[in-house]
């Protein structure tokens, strides 16, 4: 009776929902014209330039410090002078023939949000606080690399390897320019300054309890603690946007028009950035009016289609390859994902995949364009390899693997010397728990391996995530789905990461291929950039015939704004909206 | 009763620690690698995993873990969260006055209401107020609060906008934290009034309505039920009948004689609502966006956040003791029969 009574009531108030979430929202006017809500799903970790690698922190940083120099609107390999009055190139002498120096002149009469001056000795400042604040996990890494040829300023014991006269040596003061000296050339330099090269005041560093750039008291600054740092909750920047407050408790950050920015000041006057966790409810904020911008899954966009006064603009590129599927080499022998750890029919030893047979096989066996309609909606593209559409590198008419049944179970035949096929195998494919698509993606390649052979048992498994790092860190997923974000807009980033030994898929997957090694190198420091594109078309090709990964998807995004947002544009750098072209009205 | 209640503050700091224990002899399971899922959040960190781990001491042995939270807790400083991005004790002085609102605010109905009900559901069992007051208290009891508070959600926000999500409005929000508004209490109602600001508190009040509606369904019902029977069990006792056969008016035997014997289990069932609304209601303050302490605490254990999930436990030990003390000595207070020894 109870049971009865309380679902009777559940359902009629489902179906109730179901009826007035399809209740429009009326044309209205403009609501807080001249502030701007977002409605996000995750905080800030920390407003400090040289600490945060997440993208909820810099879509803060971004709109409150600059830069030196700028990208070009929506371009990512054209720039603008930022802080820097001119884009070094060779052409303008500011790139030196060898490629190592870059010259940066720094712009005059710009003052920070305290209003004290903008000095070349503050751009100096700021870089070499990047380089030396190397906290552990952030992205300091991608200008050590360059500048100082370093991979971190300390070493496997934790001893500090770099010297104060390194960082001067490399990044100097010369008049009214800031001069930076690498190790050897590298093509990718100014695609990671315009990403990573924000400019603070060292006398408000100072003030405010962090490092006053001098040897005497550096030691303490080499990776401290996020909350010790003077820029965790403050900013002075010379942004266009000033930090108000940064609420932790009521999870908002609070940004006011910089009414004395070097450029034409924004438009808003507010700009607030709010958490809320429930879809739901950011769905009736942007439907009310009370959000200008949502955050939003595609799986959820369906929910504000068609809605009056919302504007959905989609099919927005991203550097990004997710999910991808990575064969584990060397696996731990300990591993709960390999059954018996033989090749016995009830399970696959710890060098199953270092037969390519084997990655081809499953290379054929996954339906790449099913996928990409089911789990994504058609929104992506099929990247063909670890360089993602858009990028210098990507050939899109590289060949590539598609679902082919006959080809996957020839090479199943051949695997192992007829052995896998005759006498079959049982493993896990693991994927991090809670994402629907890898889990699609997870059940498609099982139910495509398994109708092959009755010998074949493929089982899925979600791990939550601190499982998941913990297994791929010990080498114990067999094969596991996780995708990569550019950190800059370079194809030595992906190329890297994908197919260098030293990169971080391949070390988590003990993957090891001299060839690629060489290739990675050569293609990173060649300046020409047709010969560049050319090596680069190599290294993916190589990838297609060695088969250490598979490239699912490279999915398009989308964002949700309300009509009356104007002067809104897209980049796919940017770690969130730019708000300062942006009017409501 | 000094005696007792003394006896039971002293066990007091014995059962938090003794909870808190327990987490950190649970938190053993976690291998070092998956502590460090708190700090290693996107591939991009992947390399820096064996540093994290060193950088903090995600490696120590348990005892000296234990031994380090213990002494900094008693020093005053609880750690640092990382879900909050703020000092633990921070944190709870943060949200939990925001939950104290709101669990003040929904107890008070729940209370008056339920009990009211229940009353009124005994004394006339099997009329028609009875049925119709088992029926809400049933569906009210078993709707799932999530369900519940997102319908709320949309038919008065979304279809009617009359109590939209969140806190405070964005005025009233720029208003609070400007230098103008002085924080006494925390709790927003009484600081609006404190201030002098009746259009914050009226506010708050708003902001307020969707996420109480919520919580009282869910409580309310369950009250009624409890006062229905115990009210039954009373009314059925030698010493009502003799109070009627005496000639007192209906009212009076329910009121006077009734209805304070009927409260005893009431009583020991609304501390434990009490503190349970204080520390459980993660769903209600998610879908209504409101800066609580359950969110956190929910947030904390899934991010596995130590120092917030050892802190979070601390607290809610400490009040949960006291909340039972507090049942008890009420308990003792209302039944002269009772004798606590």
């Amino acid at each position: 009776m109870r049971r009865i009574i309380g679902g009777t009531v559940t359902l009629t108030l489902i179906l109730s929902l179901v009826f007035l979430t399809g209740v429009p929202s009326s044309a209205q006017a403009v609501k807080n014209p001249d502030t701007f809500v977002l409605a996000t799903i995750g905080d800030p970790e920390t407003l400090d330039y040289a600490w945060a690698y997440d993208t909820a922190s810099f879509e803060v940083i971004f709109n409150v410090y600059d830069t030196l120099i700028f990208y070009d609107g929506s371009r990512t390999d054209r720039f603008v002078p930022g802080l820097a009055t001119q884009v070094p190139s060779v052409a303008n002498g500011l790139i030196s023939k060898d490629g190592r120096t870059y010259t940066f002149p720094i712009r005059q009469g710009v003052k920070f949000h305290d209003g004290t001056p903008l000095t070349p000795d503050d751009v100096a400042y700021s870089i070499r606080r990047f380089l030396w604040i190397d906290r552990a996990g952030g992205p300091s890494s991608l200008l050590l690399e360059p500048i100082l040829g370093v991979t971190g300023t300390r070493d496997e014991k934790g001893n500090i390897k770099v010297t104060y006269s390194d960082l001067t040596r490399a990044v100097r003061v010369q008049g009214n320019n800031v001069v930076i000296t690498l190790k050897e050339p590298f093509g990718p330099f100014l695609s990671i300054m315009a990403q990573w090269s924000y400019v603070v005041s060292r006398k408000w560093a100072a003030a405010n309890g962090d490092w006053d750039g001098t040897r005497e008291t550096m030691r303490k600054f080499n990776n401290p603690k996020k909350e010790d740092t003077a820029f965790f909750a403050k900013a002075n920047g010379t942004g266009p946007f000033k930090l108000v407050r940064w609420d932790r408790a009521a999870r908002e950050v609070v940004l006011e028009r910089n009414d004395s920015y070097w450029r034409t000041p924004p438009k808003l006057k507010r700009v607030i950035i709010r958490t809320v966790e429930e879809a739901a409810t950011r769905i009736l904020m942007i439907k009310a009016g009370d959000a200008d911008q949502i955050a939003l899954s595609r799986r959820e966009l369906p929910q504000v289609q068609g809605v009056e006064g919302v504007r959905i603009i989609d099919d927005l590129p991203q550097y990004l390859i997710s999910p991808a599927v990575f064969f584990t080499f060397d696996i731990d022998p300990t591993s709960p994902h390999i059954g018996s750890g033989k090749l016995d029919g009830n399970g696959i030893p710890p060098d199953f995949f270092k037969d390519i047979h084997v990655r081809r096989a499953f290379a054929y066996s996954f339906d790449y364009a099913a996928f990409l309609r089911d789990a994504y909606r058609g929104k992506g593209v099929v990247p063909k390899g670890p360089i993602p559409p858009g990028m210098l590198g990507y050939n899109p008419r590289q060949e590539y693997y598609t679902y082919n049944k006959e080809k996957a179970i020839a090479e199943f035949r051949e695997a192992w010397g007829g052995r896998v096929w005759t006498t079959g195998f049982k493993l896990t494919i693991l994927y991090n728990a809670g994402n629907v698509p890898r889990e699609i993606g997870a059940r498609m390649l099982k139910e495509n391996i398994e109708a092959l052979n009755p010998k074949f048992k493929v089982d899925i498994r979600a791990l939550p995530w601190p499982t998941y790092l913990a297994e791929m860190d010990a080498h114990k997923l067999p094969v596991f789905f996780i995708g990569w974000l550019a950190d800059y807009p370079d194809p030595h980033n992906f190329a890297f990461h994908f197919l260098h030994s030293k990169g971080t898929f391949p070390f988590v997957q003990k993957y090891a291929n001299p060839e690629m090694d060489k290739l990675v190198e050569q293609a990173k420091s060649e300046p020409d950039p047709k010969k560049r594109e050319a090596l680069y078309f190599k290294l993916v090709d190589m990838a297609y015939k060695d088969v250490p990964q598979l490239y699912l998807v490279s999915p398009v995004v989308f964002t949700v704004l309300r009509s009356w947002v104007k002067g809104y544009y897209y980049n796919p750098v940017h770690p969130g909206t730019y708000f300062y072209p942006i009017s409501k009205g | 009763m000094t005696a007792y209640i003394a006896r039971r503050l002293v066990l007091l700091p014995i059962v938090a620690f003794g909870v808190t224990l327990l987490i950190f002899i649970l938190l053993q399971l976690l291998s070092p690698a998956m502590r460090a899922a708190l700090f290693i959040t996107d591939p991009r960190q992947l390399q820096a995993l064996h540093e994290i781990i060193k950088t903090y001491q995600l490696d120590a042995p348990f005892h000296i873990q234990y031994w380090n939270w213990m002494k900094a807790v008693l020093t005053g400083n609880w750690g640092w969260s990382e879900t909050a991005r703020m000092p633990v004790l921070q944190a709870i002085k943060a949200f939990f006055p925001n939950t104290f609102e709101l669990a003040l605010l929904s107890f008070i109905p729940i209370l008056l209401v339920g009990i009211w009900l229940g009353t009124l559901s005994a004394v006339h069992r099997d009329r028609i107020i009875d049925h119709v007051s088992r029926f809400f208290g049933i569906s009210g009891y078993s709707l799932p609060t999530f369900i519940w508070g997102l319908f709320l959600l949309m038919l008065f926000y979304g279809h009617f906008r009359w109590f939209p999500p969140g806190r405070l409005s964005l005025e009233a929000s720029l208003y609070v934290n400007s230098p103008e508004f002085r924080r006494f209490t925390g709790l927003l109602t009484v600081d609006a009034l404190l201030n002098g600001q009746f259009w914050i508190f009226v506010d708050a009040l708003r902001h307020l309505v969707l996420p109480v509606l919520t919580l009282t369904v869910h409580d309310t019902a369950l009250l009624v039920r409890i006062t229905r029977s115990s009210m039954l069990e009373v009314l059925r006792q030698d010493y009502v009948r003799t109070a009627r056969s005496k000639g007192l008016a209906e009212p009076v035997v329910i009121n006077k004689h009734a209805r304070k014997n009927a409260l005893i289990p009431v009583i020991t069932l609304s501390s434990l609502l009490f503190v349970g609304l204080l520390g459980g209601v993660v769903i209600t303050e998610t879908v209504f966006e409101y800066p609580g302490i359950g969110r956190w605490g929910a947030a904390a254990a899934l991010h596995l956040d130590i120092p917030a999930v050892a802190g979070f436990a601390l607290f809610f030990a400490t009040l949960t003791v006291l909340g039972n003390l507090v049942a008890d000595v009420l308990y003792a207070y209302v039944d002269p029969r009772i004798r606590l020894r």
